[in-house]
């Protein structure tokens, strides 16, 4: 194991890897500061670059980006008041009133050395994970390894948000996509419709991009800037740092909070920094500053926040069950890549888990440092409307999205999933069940043949290995209903069932939709898709129908429950919103990325940017001329460079041919 | 000089209230109440219409009667911070019964207030 790490740390001397990892780190900083990106855009946006790539040099990439955009993502909720991602918000409480005390350069010390130490002791537990868990991995058969995938999903949909109709749904929707294309074991094609581009499935970055980038553009795009001043960067950093140093019991406490966190599906770097608030905040004996700048409230977080992108990464390698979504993408790619989570990775590909741990390390403090150095301008990207970034993150969204196949069809899909990944975030439905379903829905047919075959009938079910996973499945649900009856009585206050309820990736304006027309009408589609899937489903061979049925029958329970849920909370509260503004802004938004993709099919990518951009900035982002133009030239000159450097395809149109 | 009482729409809750509320004017001091339930507010009208004469016998005697909030996430937390932050002399609470097994699995923060606060706390049983 030893020897594993040390060859895995010799192997980054290669130059091409550093490179890849200080590209990655510089560009996990930059997505950190931009809103709403958070880690899954950052991987997103990254991936179809690494397309082609080795897979060490792919990782280095990403890793770089994913250790260091919770780093980033402090700068703007420290000066600004408005949080990169909603996982900074829990430090703006603390940070921003320190920043306007005239302390900024105290707070931002303070969470950038928190990260860094986050980061590191993520690492850590990821490194000590890995000797830990061997051979328990390695006692995995089939059954075992059926049930973590039934586990992975269903965890994410039970702990995401507390919402756990909604999330199952999410989950079940993600498992059927996922099952769109070939067949694992006939070979035949499934819900393709006869179409042939369907016949490969749906791709991830496709799929991933639209469900959170696009949906995350059409309900920013309307926001105004923040209207408040930025807050001077006053202070000194040493004082920050030296007082750093007395807090080295909250780091560490944060940075296990974080790690527990991320080892848990479906709960992220939000929740992770939440809990790691209240116990900053229940341990502390003088609670008076907290909210108000003190800095207990902002080391415990920052410290939490970089250390649930490692504890992700635990389950993610070891089992091949994603902690969260940044880490379904990243698996993915290892599954693209041939390399088979779980078992196969400590046996065989031990040397890349390593080289996945030092990356995470050295990416944590590199970025503190970069940070440290680039703050005061790197802080002016925070002041930038939404909209006038949306209209250069469409254009590369939607590109890297392009990389994966080269079909404008994936593009095509990629906005609808937009669309319902918009109003599953306005319904306050999760999303990240969905992405897990998703990514696991292949390996849960697969394990689920291998235990078929292998065994007689259902005597899998009494492995000890699995009863555990039941067991562990099962006791959330209980604990849940224990809740829910106590809960009938009115009392003074119960602690611990909403700790967690704060979700994954979003917050704040979010659920503006929920008990509506638009969630009852969520319900009834997506009732209706799996009762349309459980038909289809009837036409394919014995074996390649179980999984789809299975799945539909599931997505089709639960959907009813929902609309009946619905259905009683519209009896009681009534109506609730209907056509509000922002429902108008996202559906112009998204008539808008349709008419750019109509725009590519007629003249090619290159004509479609220089057509749409300007328009977008103009009437969307009301941005001035002298603004589009630079813009807009910078735009079409990159996209003109970057298949020369890069193996990126552009579309083409019609018209080009 | 201030008295913070744990807030709650329940029979527990009225009764630490109406005790806080007795304090208040024996003392001759000013009353907080903060919301101790996630999730429920309250507003100062709502406060005055609970508390009827003995509000305005406070506020006649000298004192005020108003509404805390913390930003705080956790009720217990919220509540000592705020008594923290307005060095309360006490803070009135109003306790039920809970089996062992419901404090394991959900927690209880009439006990985390009991426990973590500073200054001295006055509690009562609902009738």
């Amino acid at each position: 194991m030893f020897d594993a790490a040390l060859s895995a740390l010799s192997s980054l001397a290669d130059p091409s890897l550093l490179i890849m990892l200080a590209i990655g780190v510089f560009a996990g900083l930059v997505m950190g500061l931009i809103p709403g990106l958070g880690g899954t855009g950052a991987v997103a946006i990254l991936m179809p670059i690494t397309f082609g790539m080795q897979p060490e040099q792919a990782f280095a990439l990403l890793i770089g980006a994913l250790a260091v955009v919770h780093t980033s993502d402090t700068v703007s909720a420290v000066l600004l008041g408005a949080p990169g991602s909603a996982s900074a918000s829990v430090t703006m409480l603390d940070g921003y009133a320190m920043a306007r005390k005239g302390q900024a350069k105290r707070a931002l010390s303070l969470a950038f050395l928190s990260s860094m130490a986050g980061g590191l002791i993520g690492a850590l537990g990821l490194t000590l994970a890995i000797p830990l868990a061997r051979p328990l991995v390695l006692s995995f058969a089939s059954p075992e390894l059926f049930m973590l995938t039934v586990l992975g999903v269903s965890l994410a949909a039970v702990l995401s948000r507390g919402n756990i109709v909604k999330g199952l749904l999410a989950g079940f929707l993600g498992l059927l996509l996922g099952q769109v294309g070939t067949s694992p074991t006939t070979a035949e094609e499934r819900f393709t419709f006869g179409s042939l581009f369907l016949g490969d499935g749906l791709s991830l970055v496709a799929v991933a991009l639209g469900i959170f980038g696009l949906a995350e553009i059409a309900s920013r795009v309307g926001q105004r800037t923040v209207d408040k001043d930025m807050v001077g960067l006053g202070g000194g950093w040493m004082s920050g740092i030296k007082e750093w140093l007395t807090h080295w019991s909250q780091v560490i406490r944060g940075a296990l909070i974080g790690i527990w966190a991320g080892v848990l599906p479906g709960v992220g770097a939000t929740a992770g920094t939440w809990l790691a608030y209240g116990q900053a905040v229940a341990t502390a004996k003088d609670k008076r500053n907290f909210g108000k700048g003190d800095p207990r409230g902002i080391v415990g977080p920052e410290s939490s926040n970089n250390s649930v992108e490692a504890g992700d990464l635990i389950p993610t390698l070891l089992f091949g069950i994603p902690g969260g979504v940044p880490s379904a993408m990243l698996l993915g790619m290892l599954l693209t890549y041939g390399i088979q989570p779980g078992p196969a990775i400590v046996t065989e590909h031990l040397n890349l888990m390593y080289l996945i741990v030092w990356c995470f390390a050295i990416a944590s403090i590199l970025g503190a440092f970069l940070c440290f150095l680039a703050t005061p301008s790197l802080a002016k990207l925070t002041k930038v409307p939404f909209a006038v970034l949306g209209a250069g993150l469409l254009v590369i969204m939607l590109l890297g999205a392009f990389q994966e196949g080269g079909q404008i069809g994936d593009l095509w899909i990629m906005i609808i999933l937009g669309a319902v990944g918009w109003l599953m975030k306005a319904t306050d439905t999760p999303r990240a069940p969905f992405l897990i379903g998703f990514v696991l829905a292949i390996p849960m047919e697969r394990y689920y043949y291998l235990t078929d075959s292998l065994y007689d009938g259902l005597g899998w079910l009494t492995r000890p290995g699995v009863l555990v996973f039941l067991a562990v499945l099962i006791a959330p649900a209980l604990l849940a209903l224990v809740k829910r009856t106590r809960k009938s009585a009115p009392d003074l206050g119960h602690r611990g069932e909403d700790d967690l309820s704060h979700g994954e990736e979003d917050e704040a304006e979010d659920g503006q939709l929920k008990d509506s027309i638009w969630s009852l009408g969520l319900a009834l589609g997506v009732t209706l898709i799996f009762g349309t899937a459980l038909a289809v489903s009837q036409s394919f061979s014995a074996e390649a129908q179980l999984m789809p049925r299975l799945v539909s029958i599931g997505g089709l329970i639960t959907g009813l429950i929902l609309l009946w849920k619905e259905l009683r909370a519209r009896r009681s509260i009534g109506d609730g919103p209907g056509w509000t503004h922002d429902v108008t802004i996202a559906m112009r938004m998204f008539a808008a990325m349709a008419l750019f993709l109509v725009l590519v099919m007629l003249g090619g990518y290159l004509l479609a940017v220089a057509l749409f951009v300007p328009a977008f900035l103009l009437f969307v982002a009301r941005a001035t001329p002298r603004t589009t133009i630079i813009y807009t030239l910078v735009l079409c000159a990159v996209l003109l460079t970057l298949p020369s450097i890069l193996p990126v395809d552009l579309p083409t149109g019609l018209l080009q041919s | 000089m201030t008295i913070v009482v744990a807030y709650a729409d329940t029979p527990p809750g009225r009764a630490a209230l109406n005790l806080a509320a007795q304090e208040a004017l024996h003392r001759k001091t000013s009353l907080i109440a903060v919301p101790a339930v996630s999730g429920t507010s309250l507003t100062e009208s709502e406060l005055t219409d609970r508390l009827g004469a003995a509000g305005a016998e406070i506020v006649a005697a000298g004192g005020t009667v108003s509404v805390g909030s913390s930003d705080l996430h956790d009720p217990a937390d919220a509540v000592i911070q705020v008594a923290q932050q307005v060095d309360a002399t006490l803070i009135c609470l109003g306790l039920r019964h809970r089996s062992p097994v419901g404090k394991l699995l959900l927690g209880s923060t009439a006990q985390r207030i009991l426990l973590d606060a500073t200054c001295p706390v006055l509690s009562v049983k609902a009738d």
